[in-house]
């Protein structure tokens, strides 16, 4: 299953000085919670001057492609896909 | 007199990464890693697939199959269409990590450098160790799941060829120790440049493996197999010399679609062909050049194929110049057929530094005035928020592709 969305979702994002890393820890969407169990990739992309920083997640169920906007600050959930054919 | 192999240290390394655009989606989608995924031009049955992952070609899937003939093989392959973002930052990060080694790395395509050790090769340089660290930079910096073949040689053909020896996660390499050995465990169509029709040739010449074809003798291969030059270049490719590090300079720009629905409708084709001249109209301009020659492909449903080109008076760059000078060639077609593919290039560039004034000013100055206003105001929002008319409703025709090759 592969789904393309675009809502916005909330987020708690954690930031380690200590180990450096920046990782989204926790999404809310549609109601329900999913702690973020692995960040698999993370890039950053232009769309003209706005800067989004787009975060390839997995809660050990689903995988989700989220997106944070440095311009307006939002989050958007963009895809969930649990890596099954259909 | 026979020239000798080349004896030299390899200082050439050549880095691929495996079944790219799937091994990259498998990074960033965790459940999909371990199982069969193609990555296809369109996830419909006739899609062309682009790249299986390493478990779907274990599975006989290959590149170029159709999506209906994956599906025979696994039923349950995952199917991926292209993210050109995603396989873009990956190739970027690479490329930052091999620029880390020498001041020389040439990017071959999306998933290929080579890095020449040659400018800062020392005693002490082992290219060997190198390469594991490199393996090692590559699943720490960019992703676990990341993985690539490296070869090591005196020139970029062997090395490409050393990469190939032991996927999907292969280090080899080959010097004249070993050159024979290897060449006595492969078929000609490994070596790379030599497809099913080219074996054949050799074939008929009495080539029948890549020992044959580097034991024959210089003049054989260029007076009897190849019968020009080339015959000689691969006399060298063969014995480790380098002759393909030659550097191309970009003489065109050009956009290319294969249409999703075959049409012969015209409105529809204009506004293929609009979105085509956009595109490489902004990168022309953004290279900060004018092209004074113009050029049109179209393939039709029934395979056959017309072309049009022609050099202009003037030197242009906006799309709408472009676009226009596309149309006169469209029009100069003989017939009308439902097309299957379309593709525009425009070529003469120049800096346009001496343009020549026209003698009735048709506004040349003012559209290409407009055309960086635009360009400007998509630069600040965003790829096609200002686009010409004729586009509306193309948001998702002619998408942003990845090509092959170098």
């Amino acid at each position: 299953m592969q789904e393309k969305l675009f809502e916005k979702i909330s987020v708690i994002f954690s930031y380690n000085a200590e180990k450096n890393t920046a990782i989204p820890y926790k999404i809310r969407w549609r109601l329900c919670d999913y702690f973020i169990k692995k960040l698999a990739y993370h890039h950053k992309v232009r769309e003209g001057r706005e800067l989004l920083h787009i975060f390839h997640v997995s809660d050990g169920n689903l995988d989700f492609r989220i997106r944070f906007n440095t311009e307006d600050l939002n989050w958007i959930l963009e895809e969930v896909s649990d890596g099954s054919s259909y | 007199m026979d020239l000798p192999i080349n004896t030299a240290i390899p200082t050439v390394m050549h880095i691929d990464l495996n079944s790219c655009f799937a091994t990259v989606e498998q990074q960033a989608h965790h459940h999909m890693r371990g199982k069969p995924v193609i990555v296809a031009a369109y996830k419909t049955d006739r899609g062309c697939i682009l790249s299986p992952s390493i478990e779907a070609k274990k599975l006989g899937i290959k590149t170029g199959m159709r999506v209906y003939e994956a599906k025979q093989i696994c039923p349950n392959v995952i199917i991926r269409d292209t993210d050109p973002i995603l396989v873009r930052d990956v190739h970027s990060k690479f490329m930052k990590i091999f620029d880390d080694y020498s001041p020389y790395v040439i990017p071959k395509s999306i998933d290929e450098a080579v890095i020449d050790f040659s400018p800062v090769f020392s005693k002490t340089t082992d290219l060997i160790v190198i390469g594991k660290e490199i393996k090692d930079r590559m699943k720490k910096e960019i992703g676990e799941w990341i993985f690539c073949n490296i070869g090591i040689a005196t020139n970029r053909f062997l090395a490409k060829l050393a990469s190939s020896l032991h996927k999907p996660d292969g280090l080899d390499l080959i010097n004249y120790k070993n050159l024979r050995q290897i060449y006595s465990s492969i078929k000609l169509t490994d070596l790379y440049g030599i497809n099913t029709r080219f074996e054949f040739r050799l074939n008929a010449s009495g080539i029948n493996s890549p020992l044959d074809f580097f034991q024959a003798k210089e003049n054989f291969l260029k007076k009897n197999v190849f019968k020009s030059i080339t015959g000689y270049y691969w006399y060298l490719r063969l014995r480790g010399w380098e002759i393909d590090d030659y550097r191309s300079e970009r003489k065109s720009f050009g956009q290319e679609y294969s249409l999703k629905e075959k049409t012969a409708d015209l409105e529809k084709l204009k506004k293929i062909i609009m979105k085509l001249c956009e595109k490489m109209g902004r990168r022309l301009r953004q290279s900060n050049q004018f092209a004074s020659g113009i050029h049109l492909g179209i393939m039709y449903q029934d395979y056959s194929f017309w072309h049009k080109g022609k050099k202009l008076h003037r030197s242009i760059s906006s799309t709408k110049d472009l676009f226009e000078e596309v149309m006169i060639l469209f029009f100069l077609q003989l017939k009308t057929n439902v097309v299957s593919k379309i593709s525009v290039s425009c070529f003469s560039l120049n800096q346009n530094n001496n343009q020549q004034l026209a003698l009735i000013d048709l506004g040349g100055e003012k559209i290409n005035k407009i055309s960086g206003a635009l360009d400007k105001i998509n630069d600040r929002f965003g790829e096609f928020t200002i686009t010409p008319a004729t586009m509306i409703d193309m948001k998702d025709v002619v998408i942003d592709r990845i090509a092959f090759g170098k």
